[in-house]
């Protein structure tokens, strides 16, 4: 039989929350038929990777931060490749700029169709995960599939490899690729254009919960397009200030149930970043494709409703793959693969958007390039507090469906934010406790 | 001329033992020259590595409730993989199972499949890999030696 959270005392467990990049837990607790506390706990082993920065050497973050996550490895390259030559005073030019754009359009395409086809559609579709989908629906999984090897491949060919790309360095790249190999890879691009539009079409078809989300929403402004390697911070509220900034806007703090930090914009507002909150903020720099399919889906101006995000992913996908094709077109080459980027003392910030949103570093230099201080602050922290709120209002208006339905419900609307928890915590167990 | 058999270790280098599926599949690339040798930490990145033809030895951490160490060796052309924890202990968005049951749900399975896994410890960010689990590599690269061996005089 099934239980209804209004029926008694109980404590329901679900052993791990599946396809969630990563661990972690979240409780939630109801006294007297009101949600009085949702949590997401995170057991990160304490910024372990800050820790381990500091005494190497200014030329390393961009190979061992790529190691934090094997889903979004470009993030952590780009975002630390800026700061390192943010604090050495150094700018790359742009058409080292524009190739670091082409790898991190891959990094996007890669990990959107990871997410929409493997992790998210199942729950829109009615099924526990991909396999039992692709089942019943082998072509779309095998579009996603077909998407994400696409990915994957401009990874390798921009990036070396595609997890952990070894091609990547501070002030540039170690081999560039060839303009033949790049227009090599046009149809491939071109297929997975057509497959992101297809994408579209289909996940915009979804039937999606009403919820909207009240909060502040953050992301990048780039004066060189849709917002990915580069930019300044700008939010909804209408602040808008410069990466450099960003340590004096978003504080940190520490929560007793979790060993990841909280971000909180300017000490008190939880805040979004992520797709929501870059399409919300940057539609106007979407290509005229990705415009043209997010019209047609049935997208504004802007989109609070995180069920949708999946929609928003989706014509991200289609501006990557459009965009990657335009860079390739116009790319003929650059003097050298990398700059030099000497040492100094100072300290440095970048940021850049990672799939799952704003990723933010800052290196603190010695004057011989050893690494003083480092801090990383990834997309899913920053969503914390958020989530907690969405999860609050979401299962307030459901508690009295059925506990495994309500349960399902909560965890397809924890994977909107596509939290990549590896980034800092373990498996997601999900409990909830009536009091 | 017949396609080199496919070695894929899976793993996360720097938590743990969730390493061991990266170093078999290393030390089988020393001993093994004729051998194609790949390096994930996600599992579904295996998807697209073979074709329909081919033989594939697939080495990863497991956590399955046994000791650390053990080694067990699956042909999942044969059998699934038993649900649960098979591969999930590390930072893998789709467990190996499951990367497994979708190529079979898609039709996908290579002609040969056998995944060798290595029951894990601990897989702690920027931890080394356990004693146990490391004295348990040699004998892991023997199993994915003997599955290689295995195939040879297959139609």
């Amino acid at each position: 039989m099934t239980h209804k959270l209004t029926q008694g005392d109980h404590v329901l467990k679900v052993d791990t929350l599946a396809r969630v990049e990563g661990e972690g837990a979240m409780h939630i607790v109801v006294r007297d038929g009101q949600v009085a506390d949702v949590e997401l706990r995170i057991f990160e082993p304490p910024r372990f990777f800050e820790a381990f920065l500091r005494g190497r050497a200014w030329t390393e973050p961009p190979d061992i931060t790529a190691r934090i996550c094997g889903i979004c490895p470009v993030a952590y390259q780009m975002s630390s490749c800026l700061a390192i030559e943010d604090a050495c005073g150094v700018t790359v030019p742009d058409e080292l700029r524009l190739l670091r754009r082409l790898l991190y359009c891959g990094e996007w395409i890669e990990s959107h169709a990871l997410h929409i086809f493997l992790l998210h559609a199942p729950d829109f579709l009615g099924y526990p995960g991909a396999i039992e989908m692709a089942a019943d629906h082998g072509p779309v999984v095998q579009r996603g599939l077909r998407l994400k090897k696409a990915g994957n491949a401009l990874m390798t060919l921009v990036g070396g490899r595609a997890i952990h790309p070894v091609n990547v360095r501070v002030g540039g790249f170690y081999r560039l690729p060839t303009i033949a190999e790049l227009r090599d890879f046009r149809p491939t691009l071109e297929r997975a254009r057509d497959d992101a539009v297809e994408t579209v079409r289909l996940v915009s078809g979804f039937e999606f919960p009403d919820l909207l989300q009240p909060q502040e929403y953050v992301a990048l402004r780039s004066p060189h397009g849709y917002p990915l390697e580069g930019g300044s911070v700008i939010s909804s509220a209408g602040r808008a200030f410069e990466v450099a900034d960003f340590g004096s806007h978003v504080v940190e703090e520490h929560v007793a149930r979790s060993n990841a930090l909280h971000a909180r914009l300017d000490g008190a507002t939880s805040y979004v970043v992520g797709p929501l909150a870059r399409y919300s903020l940057n539609h106007d720099q979407l290509g005229p494709l990705a415009r043209e399919v997010a019209h047609d889906a049935g997208l504004g101006d802007e989109c609070r409703n995180p069920f949708q995000s999946i929609v928003v992913r989706a014509v991200e996908l289609v501006h990557a793959t459009d965009e990657a094709l335009a860079i390739i077109d116009h790319w003929d080459g650059a003097p050298a693969a990398s700059i030099d980027v000497p040492p100094r003392a100072g300290i440095g910030h970048g940021a850049t958007e990672a799939p799952r949103g704003l990723l933010y570093h800052r290196y603190e230099l010695a004057e011989d390039g050893t690494i003083l201080d480092a801090t990383i602050v990834p997309p899913t922290s920053q969503n914390q507090p958020s989530i907690e709120a969405d999860l609050r209002a979401f299962v307030q208006e459901r508690l009295d469906l059925p506990r495994d339905e309500l349960v399902r419900q909560c965890e397809q609307a924890i994977r909107n934010y596509d939290p990549c928890i590896s980034c800092a915590t373990h498996f997601l167990d999900l409990t909830m406790e009536e009091q | 001329m017949t396609r080199p058999a496919i070695v894929i270790g899976i793993g996360n280098p720097d938590r743990g033992d969730d390493a061991v599926g990266i170093q078999v599949a290393r030390q089988v690339a020393v001993e093994r020259h004729n051998v194609l040798t790949l390096e994930f930490d996600d599992p579904s990145e295996a998807l697209d590595a073979w074709e329909p033809e081919d033989t594939v030895i697939v080495t990863d951490a497991i956590s399955s409730g046994g000791a650390p160490g053990d080694i067990h060796v699956v042909d999942v052309v044969e059998q699934r993989l038993p649900a649960g924890n098979w591969s999930s202990g590390g930072t893998h968005a789709l467990g190996l199972a499951a990367a497994v049951e979708l190529a079979r749900s898609l039709d996908l399975l290579p002609r040969r499949l056998v995944v060798v896994g290595v029951e894990a410890g601990r897989f702690s960010q920027g931890a080394p890999m356990s004693d146990a689990v490391l004295d348990a590599v040699p004998a892991a690269v023997d199993a994915v030696l003997t599955a290689i061996d295995a195939t040879k005089g297959d139609p």
